[in-house]
C-alpha cells in the first residue's frame, strides 16, 4: 500500500522514464522484438488474410470482409471438422486424466522399485512426438504390424480392424496415440499434489473407519483439485493442438476422418494453396486457444501470487 | 492399514500391466531394429528376431543419411538454445528484479503467448521467414525454435530468479558491481540449476519439433532427424527395420536429457503448488 501510493505521487513520466526502468527495457527488447517479428506480426497477418482474398502465393488481392468466414460458417464440412475437434479434445482429455489418476494412485503406493516404475512411466511424453507417431504407425501396420499379430496370436481379438484404413479405427488409433502421449504429465501432476496432502489425514481417517475410496474422494480429490484444473487445461491446449501425431499417422485421413481444425487449416494452406479458408480456420482456432491459455494463465498466476 | 497390505501387491501387478501396455510401442522398435529385411515383412509377424542384426545400428549412418540429419539436428537445437538463452536470461533477470511499468502485464503476456499455436501462426510466419530470404536454411528454424520458447524459458528463468534473495544482489551493487556484472558473476552462477533446465528445455524442443521443419526446409542436406525420418517413411519400400533403429538413436539423447529436467518442467507447468 505504502509502495503504491509513493508511485502515484511520482510523475508518470519519470515512472515510465528512469534508470532502472530504461536497464529493464533494454534487456526484455531483443526477447522482445523476435516476439513481435515472428509470432505477433503472424497472428495479425493471419488475421487480415482471412478478411481478403488471395492467390495461391498467399498475396492479398481483394478485401472481402467477413465473406471468407461465411463461406466457411455456412459449409457442412467446415462444422463436421470443428466438432470433431472438440470431441477429440474432451474425449482424449478426459482418458488422460482417468488413466493419469490410476498411474499416480499406482505410484503413491510405496513398494520397491517404485522409482524405476515412474521412470517407465514417463517414457511416452519424454519421447519425441513426431518419432513416437512414426513407432505407432508401424505397431499399427495391417500386414506386418506387431499390434494385430499379438492381438491375434493371443486370442485377444481374433479380427482386428485394419487401424489406419478405416475411419473409425483410423480415429480410434489417432486419438489413442495422443492419450498415450499426455498420460504421464497429468499422472505426475497428480502424483506431486497427493504426496503434498499430510499423511495424518489418512491416518485419522482411518481412525474413524473410512474405506479407500472413500478417502479417495474426500480427502485425495479435493486436496488436488487445483492441479486438476491446471494440469486439465493445459492438456486441452496441447490436445486441441496436437497436429504431429495426426498428420504423421494419417494426414488427417481416411477421406479426412481424422481432420481436425490445425491439421485441416495446414493442409489447406500448404497442399491445396488455399490460404483464406486456411486463415479462416486459423483465427477460429486462435479464439478456442487463446480462450484457454486465459483461463491456465489466470489460475496459473494466482497460485503464483498466493505463494 | 490392511487395505495397503493387500493393495501393495495388486498395485504392483496393475503397475506391470500397465506398463507392458504402455511401452508396447518401444517393445515393438527394439524388437523390429533387430531383425533383417525380410523378417521385418514376414506375416505373421513375430516378436523375437531369428537372426540378430546389430549390424543396422551401423548400416543405418551409411545407407540412410543417418549422419547428415544427425548433424542438422544438432545444429539447429544448440543454435536456438542458445539463442534462446540470450534471450532468455536478460528478459527473466529484468521481469525479476526490476521495477518498471508494465511488469506485471509482460509476465501475464508471456504466460499466455508460452500456449500459442506454431500453426495458427505457420502461414505467415511462412511469408516472413521467405521474404527474409531464410527458406531452407537452419537459421529458420533455429529462430523459430528459439523464439516459440521464449515465452517459457523467460518464465521458468524469473522463478529462479525471484528465489535468489535480494540481499546477495544489493550487497554486491553497494560493493561497486554493476547491473550486468551482478547478473553474471553472482545470479547466473547461484541460478546455474534453472540455466540448465530452460537451457535443456529448449534443446528438446528443437531437436522434437516437425511443424516448422516441415515447412521450411527442402533440402534432404539441412533436414533434422525428425523430419528426416518422416520422409523416410513417405517411400514405397520403407527399410522399416533401419528407420527403428534410427527412431531409437535419435531418442536417446531427448530421453536422457529430459530425465535431468523432469521434476522442473512438471513444476514450471503446473505452477507454485508443485515444487521441483
Amino acid at each position: 500500500m505504502r509502495d503504491f501510493r509513493a508511485a502515484a505521487t511520482i510523475p508518470l513520466r519519470q515512472r515510465l522514464w528512469n534508470p532502472e526502468a530504461r536497464l529493464a527495457y533494454l534487456l526484455l527488447a531483443p526477447a522482445v522484438i523476435l516476439l513481435l517479428g515472428f509470432m505477433i506480426y503472424p497472428v495479425v497477418y493471419v488475421f487480415l488474410i482471412s478478411l481478403f482474398r488471395t492467390n495461391k502465393l498467399a498475396q492479398l488481392k481483394e478485401f472481402a470482409g467477413l465473406k471468407n468466414f461465411v463461406y466457411q460458417f455456412t459449409d457442412k464440412e467446415f462444422w463436421q471438422i470443428t466438432a470433431r475437434s472438440l470431441y477429440w479434445t474432451a474425449i482424449a482429455v478426459a482418458v488422460k486424466a482417468v488413466l493419469g489418476m490410476i498411474v499416480a494412485l499406482l505410484l503413491n503406493v510405496k513398494y520397491a522399485g517404485r522409482k524405476v516404475a515412474r521412470m517407465l512411466f514417463i517414457v511416452p511424453w519424454a519421447s519425441a512426438v513426431p518419432i513416437s507417431s512414426i513407432l505407432w504407425r508401424w505397431v499399427y501396420h495391417p500386414e506386418y504390424g506387431l499390434l494385430n499379430a499379438t492381438l491375434k496370436a493371443t486370442g485377444l481379438w481374433a479380427n482386428p480392424p485394419t487401424w489406419l484404413g478405416m475411419p473409425l479405427p483410423a480415429f480410434t488409433a489417432c486419438i489413442w496415440v495422443d492419450i498415450w502421449i499426455g498420460i504421464p504429465f497429468m499422472a505426475l501432476v497428480f502424483l506431486a499434489g497427493m504426496q503434498a496432502i499430510s499423511e495424518d489425514l489418512y491416518e485419522s481417517a482411518s481412525l474413524d473407519g473410512v474405506n479407500g475410496l472413500q478417502k479417495f474422494f474426500y480427502i485425495t480429490l479435493p486436496g488436488i483439485r487445483h492441479l486438476v484444473l491446471i494440469a486439465t487445461l493445459l492438456s486441452c491446449l496441447w490436445t486441441f493442438n496436437d497436429f504431429n501425431t495426426i498428420y504423421i499417422l494419417t494426414r488427417g485421413g481416411p477421406a479426412g476422418a481424422t481432420d481436425i481444425l490445425i491439421t485441416k487449416l495446414y493442409k489447406n494452406a500448404f497442399e491445396f494453396l488455399k490460404f483464406s479458408p486456411a486463415a479462416v480456420m486459423a483465427v477460429v482456432t486462435f479464439f478456442i486457444l487463446t480462450g484457454l491459455a486465459i483461463a491456465y494463465a489466470r489460475i496459473y498466476f494466482r497460485q503464483e501470487q498466493g505463494q | 492399514m490392511k487395505w495397503r497390505n493387500r493393495g501393495k501387491p495388486l498395485a504392483v501387478i496393475l503397475t506391470v500391466v500397465l506398463l507392458v501396455v504402455l511401452l508396447f510401442p518401444f517393445f515393438v522398435m527394439i524388437s523390429s531394429m533387430l531383425k533383417s529385411a525380410e523378417e521385418v515383412y514376414t506375416n505373421p509377424a513375430y516378436w523375437i528376431p531369428k537372426s540378430w542384426q546389430f549390424s543396422n545400428l551401423i548400416r543405418l549412418w551409411t545407407e540412410f543419411q543417418f549422419a547428415t540429419y544427425f548433424k542438422s539436428s544438432v545444429i539447429i537445437s544448440v543454435g536456438s538454445m542458445l539463442l534462446n538463452t540470450l534471450l532468455t536470461v536478460p528478459a527473466a533477470y529484468a521481469v525479476a528484479r526490476l521495477r518498471f511499468v508494465g511488469r506485471g502485464m509482460i509476465l501475464y503476456l508471456f504466460l499466455v503467448i508460452q500456449m500459442f499455436s506454431p500453426v495458427i501462426v505457420v502461414i505467415s510466419l511462412f511469408k516472413v521467414v521467405a521474404s527474409l530470404r531464410l527458406l531452407d536454411t537452419y537459421l529458420s528454424l533455429i529462430l523459430a525454435n528459439a523464439v516459440f520458447t521464449i515465452a517459457f524459458t523467460t518464465w521458468m528463468m524469473n522463478g529462479y530468479f525471484r528465489s535468489i534473495p535480494k540481499e546477495i544482489e544489493e550487497a554486491a551493487l553497494i560493493d561497486g558491481c554493476s547491473r550486468v556484472q551482478t547478473i553474471t558473476r553472482i545470479m547466473l552462477p547461484i541460478a546455474v540449476p534453472g540455466l540448465v533446465t530452460t537451457m535443456i528445455y529448449s534443446f528438446i524442443a528443437a531437436w522434437n519439433e516437425f511443424l516448422f521443419g516441415l515447412t521450411f526446409i527442402q533440402s534432404k542436406q539441412k533436414m533434422p532427424l525428425v523430419l528426416g525420418l518422416y520422409n523416410f517413411v513417405g517411400r514405397w519400400t520403407t527399410q522399416w527395420e533401419l528407420l527403428n533403429a534410427a527412431a531409437f538413436v535419435a531418442l536417446i539423447p531427448v530421453l536422457v536429457l529430459f530425465y535431468i529436467i523432469e521434476k522442473r518442467l512438471v513444476a514450471g507447468l503446473a505452477g507454485g503448488a508443485v515444487k521441483a
